[in-house]
């Protein structure tokens, strides 16, 4: 379909169209009913997030452009894309918890998470500094209100304001780099990029480098990572899982097609983005050591993680790609199941982030123990889960990639090792037995099973039998 | 069939899952039919010692780096089996006076757990497998000593078992990456790889870290103490007598047959490593006033000798170096299982506490002089033999180490017999509070006994096991040069 000039491939925007007419849905249902329940309205966001499945579907392995080239659904966008929606349908479970924070307005915060994910699809797709733009815009407008939702809680309040205020600054750097980006190379999209890539004028490298300034606050690549533990610790269980999983997932293929497309190539114009890579495994994994609350314990973890994907990027290699999706997968499996589990102790209910709760929670709720033990294992790269087949891509990626790709790889095993005790300190606390007073923890709701359950059969299965799953990325490609 | 027997410990730890904690009798019984159904399973394999080995391979993983679930066993890997099935039966069998009925089954899970990893290294034909399997046994140690160990002392013992073998696992992982970055497949058993010198060096010292703090070797010993003290006896017999020797056998399958020519250049540092785990371990154990610990001591000393062995590059040393690791896994096993006896009986295991038990329990007097004598290396058990062969073959090659690791032999009936003499013989002491300890009851007789045969069995047919190993590993075409014997 052609509107003035422009060619829409509404195949190709399929799930993007899928999430807009369901977020509209839900702010229509909330508007002419009257007190309708936030299970429906989550319902039907998760009904939503099926269909944009069901519309992803067809565009496997598929390679074509529409709006006159501006986005593109092709190997950069596919499993991104599909994590972005997986995230979305999990957030939205877990803010259904009876004690879940969503601000009381829970058509507005809905159809708000709905939108964000459209900005991260746009990203995933865009080929060009505007499009980038634009979704990177809709997706951190939307969590800047997001990340407030759980007013009267200062905690919130504080989450907010920080990540509007740093954020907007992020936004300056984006805007600012894109436009000297375009000033070298005389046009807005990437593929005309990569000529200026590879002769690095002047104009090029500093545009280049003010947007990795950008995408690297909204990665929380240290040392623009200030804002993550605060904002992760203050915002909503379930926003907080959905911004370590889908901002990562969107800003990766950014960054993913970014480097493919523009360099192509190992360039020196990328060793900033090592230098921040080999920093942010170490911050976040020395960081993580004396974290005594959950949530920003996996914030500062989430920030490690990030470094560990940039590894996959190292060398600029073959299989680069396919390893990243692999450990982003992994990650979103791992991350979103914990953070299910915390949300399940307390349905949805913030206090029960503090290590406190989970002492011998092995006595109490041994599944529930179990669980977690697996996600954190996981995260720490234990034989056996999706963290480990995850890690093992990362370092092929790494020791492949030349010197500073050996410096990353290097960076990821030192990170590992400090990490140990970051995840394991959580899994000491549930298996020491306790006598006396323990916290009730209660909460067993089946909408935290669900991720949950699938969470341990995701992180099992990439961890037993990887290739089934490598076939199926490989292929998308 | 060996992919069976690797998994047949994991499922009678889920059978044990489905059986209610009550039930404590057919707990025990299921988890002890599991380890001799394991043991009489892997006995099978033996005959095919001498020979040549018994492999499956199936598709795992294509790509990049290939790998395949490749599962072996040959003449040298059958002997880490056998040690295996052939200690955790009496392992699970001590376990069965675990003090708190209601967590028994956990316990019992976690040791079969921890046998099916060991029994997953030792037929690991993929290096990608063993890696697996090479940190997955941690976490049944971790569990246990944190969950049921029940002091604060193991729950931080737990930290340090942890970090440090986990961090040497992850150097390991390195090694392992960068070396098949060169071979495109985790399947290096087979082949021989051209490396560079310097790149041989890097990849042997990544494998070596690992497998000498597993193993522990000095100065990588800091974790040993505390968890071997630390945890339950029936653990410990199978830590001290199996899971140590992941290390040495991770050195005689991978580290030097892939590295040839680092392991030579390695060997001198490798060799005074040895040497000072030797003197120092038994020193250690001479000036220890805890019975464990001395034990785990003369572990660090006894395992000494075999990495001098094995960087000895004789033609015995593979032999010997085998012969020893089965001697002190029986050994160790059975001084931890009978120190775990007394404990039992007087609450503690510091020297100082008690003493004197021979009035009282004969059997266990017995028992004790057995072991006891056994790690002091008296002819006619096992330990003489292991000892012997290692020291006679070293000399031939390394004349000027092995005459510092015969101090050893001394140092052994010095630690040795103080254990024996402070445990066993003067008047009878026991702590204030704690009753007359009674003589060793008759499943505790029948769970050390086959150790104690099959140490005095080795100890006079030493050939039946070392006629059994092949002089060069039979996987790998190349390997050093080893010296004939003169």
């Amino acid at each position: 379909m052609t509107i003035q000039g422009v060619n829409f491939d509404f195949g190709i925007l399929g799930p993007i169209s899928v999430l807009v007419i369901t977020g509209l849905v839900v702010l229509l249902v909330d508007l002419v009913g009257r007190a309708v329940p936030r299970v429906v309205l989550y319902g039907i966001g998760v009904a939503g997030c099926a269909g944009a499945f069901i519309a992803l579907a067809p565009l496997y392995g598929r390679s074509a452009t529409t709006v006159n080239g501006a986005f593109a659904t092709d190997r950069f966008s596919w499993g991104f894309s599909a994590v972005l929606i997986f995230t979305l349908a999990v957030t939205l479970l877990l803010s259904s918890l009876r004690n879940a924070d969503d601000g009381n307005s829970p058509a507005s915060y809905a159809a708000l998470l709905i939108f964000c994910t459209i900005g991260g699809l746009i990203m995933a797709g865009a080929t060009t500094l505007i499009g980038i733009f634009l979704g990177i815009e809709e997706l951190s407008l939307a969590l800047y209100v997001l990340a407030g939702t759980g007013y009267p809680r200062p905690a919130s309040e504080e989450a907010a304001l920080k990540y509007v205020l740093l954020g907007s600054l992020a936004s300056g750097f984006l805007i600012y780099g894109s436009a000297l980006l375009y000033g070298s190379a005389g046009s807005v999209s990437l593929s005309a990029l990569s000529a200026a890539a590879s002769s690095l004028p002047l104009l090029f490298v500093i545009g280049f480098g003010l947007l990795l300034v950008g995408l690297a606050f909204k990665l929380a690549l240290s040392p623009f990572h200030l804002w993550t533990p605060d904002v992760y610790e203050g915002s909503p269980i379930a926003i907080t899982a959905y911004m370590t999983v889908a901002v990562k997932a969107a800003t990766f293929a950014v960054l993913a097609r970014f480097v493919y497309t523009v360099f192509g190539h190992d360039s020196v114009a990328l060793v900033p983005l090592w230098l921040l890579a080999i920093f942010s495994m170490l911050v976040g994994s020395f960081g993580a050591l004396r974290q005594r609350n959950l949530k920003r314990l996996l914030a500062y973890s989430s920030i490690a993680q990030a470094g560990f994907m940039v590894v996959a990027l190292s060398g600029v290699g073959e299989y680069g790609l396919s390893s990243l999706l692999f450990y982003l997968v992994a990650y979103a499996l791992m991350n979103l199941g914990a953070f299910a589990v915390i949300a399940m102790l307390g349905d949805g209910d913030e206090a029960y982030a503090d290590i406190d709760a989970y002492r011998a929670l092995f006595y109490r709720r041994p599944w529930v123990a179990v669980a977690l033990t697996l996600f954190l294992f996981s995260l720490a790269g234990i034989p056996g889960t999706a963290g480990f087949y995850g890690k093992v891509l990362l370092l092929e990626q790494g020791f492949a990639g030349g010197p500073w790709g050996i410096a990353l790889a290097l960076a990821l095993i030192a990170g590992s090792i400090v990490s140990i005790y970051v995840y394991f300190q959580v899994v000491w606390a549930m298996f020491v037995p306790q006598e006396g007073e323990q916290p009730v923890t209660a909460g067993n709701s089946w909408l935290t099973w669900v991720p949950v359950a699938v969470g341990v059969a995701g992180v099992v299965a990439l961890g037993v039998i990887p290739q089934v799953f490598v076939s199926i990325v490989s292929s998308s490609m | 069939m060996i992919s069976v027997l690797v998994f047949l410990p994991a499922l009678f730890a889920l059978a044990l899952l489905c059986v209610p904690r009550a039930n404590a009798s057919l707990l025990k019984g299921i988890a002890l039919a599991g380890a001799l159904g394991t043991f009489a399973l892997s006995c099978v394999l033996l005959p095919v010692a001498p020979a040549g080995a018994a492999q499956e391979v199936s598709d795992w993983i294509h790509g990049a780096v290939g790998a395949a679930y490749h599962v072996r066993v040959d003449g040298i890997s059958v002997w880490f089996v056998l040690l295996t099935t052939f200690l955790t039966v009496p392992a699970v069998w001590a376990a069965f006076s675990y003090r708190d009925l209601a967590r028994l089954r956990g316990y019992l899970v976690l040791l079969l757990l921890f046998e099916w990893t060991l029994l997953g290294l030792f037929t690991a034909g993929d290096l990608l497998l063993f890696y697996i399997y090479w940190d997955l046994m941690l976490i049944p140690v971790f569990l246990a000593l944190v969950a049921f160990a029940d002091t604060p002392s193991a729950r931080r013992a737990a930290w340090g078992y942890l970090i440090y073998n986990l961090a040497g696992g992850l150097v390991l992982l390195a090694g392992v990456i960068a070396l098949v970055l060169h071979t495109h497949t985790f399947e290096v058993l087979n082949g021989s790889f051209p490396f560079t010198p310097v790149l041989q060096r890097w990849l042997f010292a990544a494998f070596a870290l690992a497998f000498l703090i597993k193993t522990p070797v000095f100065p990588f010993h800091a974790w040993m103490p505390a968890a071997y003290t630390q945890s339950p006896s029936s653990l410990v017999a199978i830590i001290s007598g199996v899971q140590s020797k992941a290390g040495l056998y991770g050195f005689i399958v991978f580290a030097l047959p892939l590295f040839p020519d680092a392991a030579q250049y390695f060997a001198p540092a490798m060799l005074v490593l040895a040497v000072c785990s030797i003197l120092y371990g038994a020193l250690l154990a001479i000036a220890e006033r805890n019975a464990k610990t001395l034990v785990a001591y003369s572990s660090l000393s006894h395992l000494g000798l075999v990495l001098l062995a094995l960087f000895a590059f004789n033609f015995t040393s593979l032999p010997a170096g085998v012969l020893m690791i089965v001697s002190h896994g029986l050994i160790a096993a059975a001084l931890f299982l009978l120190v775990g006896f007394i404990e039992e009986r007087t609450g503690t295991n510091e020297l100082a506490a008690f003493g004197g038990l021979a009035a009282v329990a004969p059997r266990l007097w017995v028992y004790m002089l057995i072991a006891g004598m056994a790690v002091l290396g008296l002819p006619g058990l096992s330990g003489f033999a292991g000892e012997f062969l290692i020291l006679i073959g070293a000399w031939q090659t390394q004349p000027v180490y092995t005459s510092f690791a015969l101090f050893t032999v001394v140092l052994a009936a010095v630690y040795a017999l103080r254990l024996l003499q402070g445990t066993m013989h003067g008047p009878l002491r026991v702590p204030a509070d704690v009753p007359p300890p009674r003589d060793l009851r008759p499943r505790e007789l029948g769970l050390v006994a086959p150790l104690l045969v099959m140490i005095f069995f080795l100890g006079v047919w030493p050939a039946w096991l070392n006629d059994r190993v092949p002089a060069q590993n039979p996987a790998i075409g190349h390997t050093t040069a080893l010296v004939q014997p003169r």
